[in-house]
């Protein structure tokens, strides 16, 4: 031992310096390097993972999102369908009513000409009829060539008409 | 004779030589060196750590590829990346400080720049700068860090029981009355298993001199392999051997760091069955 220590001039406050060194990186390396460095680097893949979990929920509701909107317009399409449809009925018994009504008001329109119109054959018929008993009568009197009393003679007409 | 006492001897020592006296200490070229390491580890980190960012960008992409690569060398050994972590800024620092002295070792000026000292009534020249790690001082107190700490570390990993009966296996002996009748073959084997106990506190010794004389050995001999190279031509021939000499530092380097880690695995694991 003696002889190990000459050789190498082993000297303990050597030694004790060199831990000290060694001391001094451990410490400087540990604080200052290797602690925040970890501390960044377990931060860093914290984050990252979050990041990902993060991209999943927004990919899930984003999905969902799309469904939910799908449905709705599903819905909404049927909905338009049906109010078409109650639309298009509605204008289909309005257009029956309104051709019922038409047709009712030409009817009445039809019946109220064929009324005047038999009202005024009727007065037309008269008038003829008069005329025609005028005229039988002119020329009767001109062929009889004798005025007759004149009551005598009207319903001398009235029969040969009838 | 006068020719003689004219002649600068420059030879190899195998210790670091002294520079400067502190009172009664001696600041020899090997502490200086080793100071320089301190001083860049020191300048690094403080100019590291205003670096260091969520997003990270140019050293810190390399530091943190680095010891990526060193915590999945770590694993292998460890076993998990949990204890890796637990041990790895101490480890590191022995990597760290072992690779720093090794190369700043064999940067041109270290050993070949000093001043000349009579000893003996001999010239005898003296440099300034020594590799570190090329004084068995240092590597000693190395190796002593790290096994004093790697007990330390079993103590408080496997507790205090369990880490003595690794040396003085008093438990191997308390069991042979309680398991003789069942199992006679106890007789034998826990005996063994005492003396097995014994030998790893001399195993323990070994470790400090096989881990300090390797690195200094190895350093040591790579220093006067350069240096003899230079001296038959100082011109190219001693490039190769510096190559490989930044190769055996990194290596020795890592080496160290290893058998430390593994030190510090071993201990920290209870006794197999």
């Amino acid at each position: 031992m003696e002889n190990l220590i000459e050789t190498f001039h082993l000297d303990l406050r050597l030694i004790i310096a060199q831990v000290i060194n060694f001391a001094i990186v451990f410490s400087v390396l540990y604080w200052f390097a290797f602690k925040p460095l970890a501390k960044v680097m377990s931060e860093r893949s914290d984050k990252i993972a979050k990041s990902l979990d993060d991209a999943k929920k927004v990919e899930e509701k984003l999905s969902e999102t799309q469904a939910e909107f799908n449905k709705v317009i599903i819905q909404a399409k049927k909905q338009a369908n049906l109010i078409l449809e109650k639309a298009a009925s509605d204008a289909d018994a309005k257009k029956q009513a309104e051709i019922k009504r038409v047709k009712e008001e030409v009817g009445a329109i039809i019946n109220q000409e064929k009324q005047k119109m038999q009202a005024e054959k009727a007065a037309t018929l008269k008038e003829i009829k008069k005329e025609v008993a005028d005229l039988v009568m002119a020329a009767v009197e001109k062929v009889i060539c004798e005025k007759m009393d004149e009551k005598k003679d009207r319903e001398m007409i009235k029969k040969m008409i009838k | 004779m006068p020719a003689d006492t004219n002649q600068i001897i420059s030879e190899h020592t195998l210790y670091a030589e002294p520079i400067f006296h502190f009172g009664d200490f001696q600041i020899t070229n090997s502490l200086l060196n080793t100071w320089l390491v301190v001083l860049l580890v020191v300048i690094f980190g403080l100019y590291f750590k205003s670096k260091i960012k969520l997003i990270p960008r140019g050293i810190q992409n390399f530091m943190e590829a680095g010891i990526e690569m060193l915590f999945d060398v770590f694993d292998s050994v460890t076993g998990s990346r949990k204890k890796t972590l637990k041990v790895f800024p101490f480890v590191l620092s022995f990597f760290v400080f072992i690779l720093l002295n090794n190369w700043l070792g064999l940067l041109p000026g270290v050993g070949s720049v000093g001043q000349v000292v009579s000893e003996h009534g001999k010239k005898v020249f003296v440099p300034f700068f020594r590799g570190g790690t090329a004084d068995l001082n240092t590597t000693l107190a190395l190796a002593l860090i790290g096994v004093i700490a790697s007990h330390i570390f079993g103590i408080i990993s496997v507790g205090a029981w369990k880490y003595f009966n690794k040396f003085i296996n008093l438990k191997a002996l308390l069991e042979i009355p309680k398991k003789v009748l069942k199992d006679p073959s106890v007789l034998i084997v826990n005996p063994i298993k005492v003396f097995v106990g014994l030998l790893e506190i001399i195993s323990e010794l070994a470790k400090v001199a096989s881990l300090s004389f390797r690195l200094f050995g190895n350093i040591f001999a790579g220093e006067v392999l350069v240096a003899s190279m230079a001296a038959i031509l100082a011109f190219g021939l001693p490039v190769p051997f510096m190559f490989l000499e930044v190769m055996v530092g990194a290596i020795q380097a890592l080496i160290f760091t290893m058998l430390i880690l593994t030190y510090l695995t071993m201990m920290a694991t209870e006794e197999e069955h």
